[in-house]
């Protein structure tokens, strides 16, 4: 149930990104979760659609990559450049 | 289409405020310890009990943490001891800023020991990194002995495993041996002991592991 929390992060770090960029826009986001991190992928990907959903960031895209330890871990971010 | 590489945890800012702690912690010979288990588990009770063993003047305080209420940092502040409630307002976990906030004001030197009790939870706390020297995890004989397997990521990163309730084993359905197999089957090597707030069963191997932490802290120090 922590999980909205964590998909906040990753916004958050994508927002990062993209204002580092400017005039960039992200559209995909790529995060990698182990088995014992002690998050639920598909929670993750609630969380964050419905955070992004509605909103500037409606379009960004995440990919959540599973592994078997115990990571949580930001992997790349696409971007569109102008 | 740019594709930047971020190779960090999603997590960072959590995990560099816990890094800070842990070092603050340790340079000032505090042994931090992360309680967590699911609600009614007996978390409390054992600080109770915990407390209630040592002289007036010891060095030990405690953050307490809970969705709402003080309840709980009113029952264990009657031992005297320095104790704080973090309320959090509807998270369902600590984080490395409420530790640090909580803890502000408070000289770490005059300490020798913090107990962080967690909010009750097997899943959520299990993420976040307080800055602990361990994390202790908390599973009473009235849960299910399958709670380890169902909740493996707290189990993992638990240096010890505290099976509270003992003195109820006569009247439920609990197996033990099946608690500890289960337990170490997702923590090869995990610490384990049976205790009972209750009848103070096992109290003292608690104290013992706790002061065998200390000594380790210490020599990691140097």
């Amino acid at each position: 149930m922590h999980e909205v929390g964590i998909a906040h992060s990753v916004i958050e770090a994508v927002q990062a990104e993209a204002a580092a960029r400017v005039g960039s826009v992200p559209v995909k986001v790529m995060v990698r979760v182990g088995a014992f991190a002690g998050v639920d992928p598909d929670a993750l990907a609630f969380g964050f659609e419905a955070l992004t959903a509605g909103t500037e960031w409606g379009n960004l895209k995440l990919e959540i990559e599973r592994a078997a330890g115990d990571e949580l871990d930001l992997i790349y971010v696409e971007l569109e450049e102008p | 289409m740019n594709r930047v590489p971020l190779e960090k945890k999603v997590l960072s800012e959590n995990d560099r405020i816990a890094a800070e702690l842990r070092a603050r912690f340790r340079a000032n010979g505090v042994l931090c310890l992360n309680l967590i288990s699911s609600p009614g588990a007996g978390k409390t009770s054992l600080l109770e009990r915990t407390l209630q063993g040592f002289s007036r003047d010891a060095r030990v305080a405690v953050l307490t943490g809970d969705i709402q209420t003080d309840n709980d940092a009113r029952r264990l502040a009657r031992f005297g001891f320095p104790t704080r409630q973090i309320t959090t307002g509807g998270a369902c976990h600590l984080d490395a800023s409420m530790i640090e906030r909580a803890a502000e004001g408070w000289r770490l030197e005059d300490l020798d020991l913090l107990f962080i009790e967690n909010v009750g939870n097997l899943v959520c706390p299990a993420s976040y990194d307080l800055g602990e020297a361990a994390k202790v995890v908390v599973l009473s004989v009235t849960e299910g002995e399958e709670k380890p397997l169902k909740y493996p990521a707290t189990f993992r990163k638990s240096a010890l495993l505290l099976l509270n309730k003992i003195d109820l084993l006569p009247y439920v359905s609990f197996d033990l041996a099946r608690a500890r197999q289960n337990a170490l089957e997702v923590h090869p090597g995990m610490d384990i002991v049976e205790l009972s707030c209750t009848t103070g069963e096992g109290l003292d191997e608690w104290r013992g592991w706790m002061s065998n932490q200390r000594s380790l802290l210490a020599a990691a120090v140097g």
